[in-house]
């Protein structure tokens, strides 16, 4: 078979990629390699370190290389590359051209690695003595990573296994066998399948470069405790990596937090977390960089637990990339609502993994014996102490979200040994995780809220007893008040939910005692109690919006006795256009819908009342929904939210009428309908057996239907319907039409959801009323002046000439002469216009008929005889029944269409749950800064 | 025995404890024959498509029914209780939450997984 020239592609941007990224992989290796040898140099600005560096910025250039021209050609929407052709599409707008970038999985890759150079040549650029050691990690990791998207396949005789999935492929390689590729014009047949319409969110485009940068900076404090390790500087690495470890903390809560607003703020999830896998995978690596950071405030303050920070720091990078392990390999599959699928990197992945977790733990045990570790015990009375115990609850805590977490994984060893095993499931997700996680809270709560006024290398507890008797007291009282006062805003239902309140209140008092009694307000040290205020403040809003979350949407009559807790599962009403209903002291009403790009936003009125239905608030809210690509479906739905102070008024559609959700379904649907013809006499009224009635009022020729464009030489009627409904009393004006357009007859039906009833014309009407050219009988008429004369029962004056004759029919060309004759038809005391027209075009003469649809007359103005002044006319009627009958087509109980089903929830203290996080993050950033300027100060 | 020593011994034990305990809260994917003495259950299985489903917004928006076949092929009626998820049709495989009663299945969670866009790409593609 002849090669086929494919027209169109450009190949250029293959070859630079796949140059590029052989490149990319080959540098990390050499950068890793004279990293390694360097990491124990105690002449650390050698030769060596300078191969590692060159090979560290060639990697980062080719990667930089990759990326630029991966995401140019998406720009320029090259569909002969694969990736191009999954992501982009002719119809996606530019700016969700990044979201598009990272949605795939090699894209994201590629944003992790992005992190990582960037990371990587900060740490290169300040060159201290931790450059070889850190360094030769970050190039390790980013061979694994470089791996990903490598793209090779290995073969050993039968043995064959694929490295990476490149992400420069061409579509034409990936699926050879599709007979798309036969033609070599392919590239104008296709237009890209497009980015997900769930994902066309701006929060796709800020959430994943956080988010990795978040993963990326779990590798500094990492490599950091690695590299304190291989050149046993055992505590000297400490000061150097303490801001690190804050940014990497900070960077990550902050993508989780964001994960979390996004899911609330833009997705139908109707809440923030839900224990979901892919949650959880990332919150565990957080967790223990958290208890990290601890052990690591100790072991600067005091020296002990330096092996617990390295245990924390060695196990959150490895934990991260498990995390990626399990969202990226399919593993997942049945437990979770939004994992990716897989793409055949599992292995890789696993090896990934297992290599940084034996790096860490492995260290971490080689070099344990010679780790300094204080002989002298902490002070139970020291902060210290309850510090650790802290970190041990964190990681108590990392461990019971884990480890259930990983439950397929241990599904999946299993069964690979035993076929018969069927894989264990977490029954109720939700409040499984919530059991254990209440308690942890309250342990962490009591900690932060007594550690803090501890001190560190407490030598004179005696004299220190009664300042923290008097401050602890103070906030103990202070929290059973609030907790009391918060119980009238929102109910805690069990002594559980009354005791974390109870120690969320002691740990915010207690930190801002320490604020203002122990630091006295001095801001710049008081990052960690800013951090443990906002823990407790988010402790707070949980137990508001998650434990006293309110349905609106509710009907308290719907399915008796099926469930068992059927309260909280009626979660959804039906609101019909134009209808209010109401529910839990809300009037809600659907009223319009508006079409916004790809968005449909549907306004819904909510009015708020009290007992006597005087109005209390009135707003709208305009959850929408978003149609795919090819605007047949809209299934992805966006909420909208009213914000308070207090609370948060929530709004998700959760589904429409089958026939508007899709096309295709519409299609279907139409066909179905079974029409029934009834003659109508105009003015009569007919009735139908399921008490609808309808009365033909009139018949008009020129249509007022919406739906109806008049154009060149058509022939347009329309029948104007009263219809109504006995039952309901009921009543509505309807228009429905028919459009001749040449030989083609147009239907315009019309509608009324309340009846559920919809009419049509009958095609047969148009023959009854419109007589075809081959049908009429032509009347001969002479005229040689102007004059009238009779016809049938209309008179018809002709009463001028124009010679430059307008008629929507005739198109005037060059050289024509026309001459238009004006007359006026009246009937029954109505005056009607006609202008028939001759026509001489070169030799030939012809004519344009003037038709008066009204009347049904024909006229044709057929000769003007210069030499005898005589002008020529023919005249017919249409073979209309004196009484029209109109055949109307009625189809009855149709479902309506016209409803939206809705989910409405009120979150109360859902700010301060979003305060509260921010606070987290905002001292773990308050705390990097302090450390920064801290260590150059010390010159480190 | 240091005092950390004895906490992080007393923390791994009250883990394990915990871990075990949890265990009960943790079952197999059920079968409907399994779930026949009407304990709450996970389920796996596939849209039985043969048979109709109903979801009557106008009744109670917040009842859907259906079919489900299990894995062992057993197909029963299942009503959810929640509005019926988007492209249910499509769905490879559905997990399903909830008891047996009188022969029905009354469900009040429902995860179900599409295949994925990148099988229904190739297949427009073999189209063209």
């Amino acid at each position: 078979m002849n090669e086929i020239q494919y027209i169109g592609e450009h190949l250029w941007v293959g070859q630079i990629g796949h140059f590029a990224i052989v490149l990319a992989f080959v540098a990390s290796i050499l950068s890793a390699i004279a990293y390694v040898v360097n990491a124990k140099r105690t002449d650390y600005a050698n030769n060596w370190r300078s191969i590692g560096r060159a090979g560290y910025i060639i990697h980062g250039v080719s990667i930089f290389t990759i990326i630029s021209i991966l995401f140019y050609s998406m720009y320029n929407k090259y569909y002969e590359y694969a990736y191009v052709y999954q992501h982009v599409s002719d119809d996606l707008p530019l700016k969700y051209t990044l979201s598009a970038f990272w949605e795939g999985q090699e894209g994201s890759f590629l944003l992790w690695m992005f992190w990582h150079i960037v990371l990587g040549w900060f740490i290169i650029y300040r060159g201290t003595k931790w450059e070889s050691p850190v360094m030769a990690i970050f190039a390790m990791s980013e061979i694994f990573l470089s791996s990903m998207i490598l793209g090779v396949h290995i073969e050993i005789g039968d043995w064959m296994t694929k490295i990476g999935s490149n992400p420069l492929l061409l579509l034409r390689e990936t699926m050879q066998e599709a007979p798309i590729f036969n033609n070599a014009d392919y590239l104008t047949l296709i237009s890209g399948s497009g980015l997900n319409p769930l994902l066309q969110n701006y929060w796709m485009t800020i959430h994943p470069p956080v988010t990795f940068l978040g993963f990326a900076s779990t590798i500094v404090p990492f490599a950091f405790a690695i590299a304190g390790l291989w050149t046993r500087q055992y505590k000297k690495w400490l000061a150097a990596a303490l801001p690190w470890a804050l940014f990497s903390a900070g960077i990550l809560g902050t993508g989780i937090l964001m994960g979390s607003v996004w899911a609330y703020e833009a997705l139908s999830f109707g809440g923030y977390w839900s224990w979901d896998p892919v949650e959880n995978a990332v919150l565990v690596p957080w967790i223990m960089l958290i208890a990290g950071l601890h052990t690591h405030l100790i072991a600067r303050a005091t020296g002990y637990s330096i092996k617990a920070t390295i245990f924390f720091y060695g196990t959150a990078f490895p934990l991260i990339v498990y995390s990626t392990f399990l969202t990226r390999s399919g593993i997942l599959g049945d437990t979770s609502a939004h994992a990716f699928t897989e793409m055949g990197l599992e292995k890789q992945l696993v090896a990934f993994f297992v290599f940084f977790f034996a790096v860490g733990l492995g260290a971490l045990a080689y070099h344990s014996k010679n780790i300094p570790s204080k002989e002298k015990e902490e002070s139970i009375y020291s902060r210290e102490f309850w510090m650790f115990i802290g970190s041990l609850v964190l990681l108590f805590s990392a461990v019971l979200i884990g480890v259930p977490t990983s439950l397929p994984v241990y599904n999946t060893i299993v069964s690979y040994f035993d076929e018969s095993f069927v894989g264990k499931v977490i029954q109720d997700v939700v409040p499984f995780y919530n059991k254990f996680q209440i308690w942890i809270a309250v342990f962490i709560a009591i900690l932060s809220g007594v550690a803090i006024l501890l001190r560190y290398n407490e030598k004179n507890f005696e004299k220190r007893s009664t300042f923290l008797l008097k401050h602890l007291g103070g906030s103990i009282a202070l929290s059973v008040i609030f907790t009391g006062l918060l119980t009238l805003w929102f109910s805690l239902y069990s002594w559980q939910f009354y005791l974390l309140a109870l120690t969320s209140f002691f740990v915010m008092f207690s930190n801002l005692d320490y604020i203002i009694s122990v630091i006295k307000g001095k801001i710049k040290l008081a990052s960690s109690a800013i951090a443990h205020f906002g823990f407790g403040m988010m402790i707070i809003g949980i137990l508001g919006s998650g434990l006293n979350k309110e349905t609106i949407s509710t009907n308290p009559f719907l399915f008796k006795d099926m469930f068992e807790n059927e309260e909280d599962l009626r979660n959804y009403v039906q609101l019909i256009k134009g209808k209010p209903l109401f529910a839990q002291g809300y009037w809600m009403t659907y009223e319009s819908d508006t079409l916004i790009g790809r968005n449909r936003y549907y306004d819904v009125e909510f009015r708020k009342v009290d007992e006597n239905q005087n109005e209390l608030e009135r707003f709208k809210l305009r959850p929408s929904s978003v149609y795919s690509n090819d605007f047949k479906t809209q299934n992805v739905f966006n909420p909208d939210t009213k914000h308070y102070w207090t609370k948060d008024i929530f709004s998700c559609i959760v589904g429409l009428a089958p026939t508007r959700q899709d096309a295709d379904v519409a299609k279907q649907f139409e066909d179905t309908l079974v029409w029934e013809q009834h003659m109508v006499t105009i003015g009569d009224t007919l009735r139908t057996e399921n008490f609808n009635w309808y009365v033909v009022n009139e018949i008009s020729y020129s249509p007022e239907h919406k739906e109806y464009k008049p154009k060149e030489n058509d022939f347009g009627v329309e029948a104007k319907i009263t219809a109504g409904n006995y039952k309901f009393g009921s009543k509505f004006e309807m228009k429905t039409a028919l459009g001749l357009q040449g030989a083609l007859l147009y239907k315009y039906p019309a509608g009324e959801e309340d009846m559920g009833a919809r009419v049509r014309l009958s095609d047969s009407f148009i023959e009854e009323i419109f007589s075809s050219e081959d049908q009429l009988d032509y009347e001969e008429i002479e005229l040689t002046s102007l004059g009238n004369f009779i016809f049938q029962d209309t008179e018809v004056t002709l009463t001028g000439f124009n010679k430059e004759p307008a008629n929507r029919n005739y198109e005037p060309e060059e050289g024509d002469i026309a001459v238009g004759a004006q007359m006026t038809l009246v009937n029954n005391g109505k005056v009607y216009p006609a202008e028939p027209i001759y026509i001489i075009r070169g030799a030939s003469p012809m004519g344009v008929k003037a038709y008066v649809p009204e009347l049904g007359i024909h006229i044709r103005f057929t000769n003007i005889d210069p030499s005898t002044q005589k002008f020529k006319f023919q005249i017919a009627k249409d073979k209309r029944q004196k009484n029209l009958t109109v055949p109307l087509e009625i189809t009855e109980n149709v479902p309506r269409t016209d409803y939206l089903i809705l989910q409405a929830q009120i979150f109360p203290g859902i700010n301060l749950l979003w305060f509260g996080c921010m606070l987290m993050m905002l001292g773990l950033f308050m705390a990097m800064v302090l450390r920064i300027k801290e260590n150059k100060k010390r010159g480190n | 025995m240091k005092k950390f020593q004895i906490v992080a011994l007393v923390a791994i034990i009250a883990a394990i404890a915990i871990l075990f305990s949890a265990s009960k809260d943790v079952s197999e994917y059920a079968t409907f024959e399994m779930a026949a003495d009407g304990k709450r259950v996970k389920i796996t299985g596939e849209m039985a498509k043969n048979k109709a489903m109903e979801y009557r917004p106008d009744i109670d928006p917040n009842i859907f029914k259906f079919f489900l076949k299990d894995s062992e092929g057993k197909e029963k009626q299942v009503v959810l209780a929640k509005a019926k998820p988007m492209d249910i049709e499509r769905a490879e495989s559905i997990v399903l939450t909830g008891s047996l009663k009188n022969d029905v299945f009354y469900a009040d969670e429902i995860l179900t997984k599409c295949p994925s866009k990148y099988k229904d790409e190739e297949l427009s593609l073999k189209e063209i």
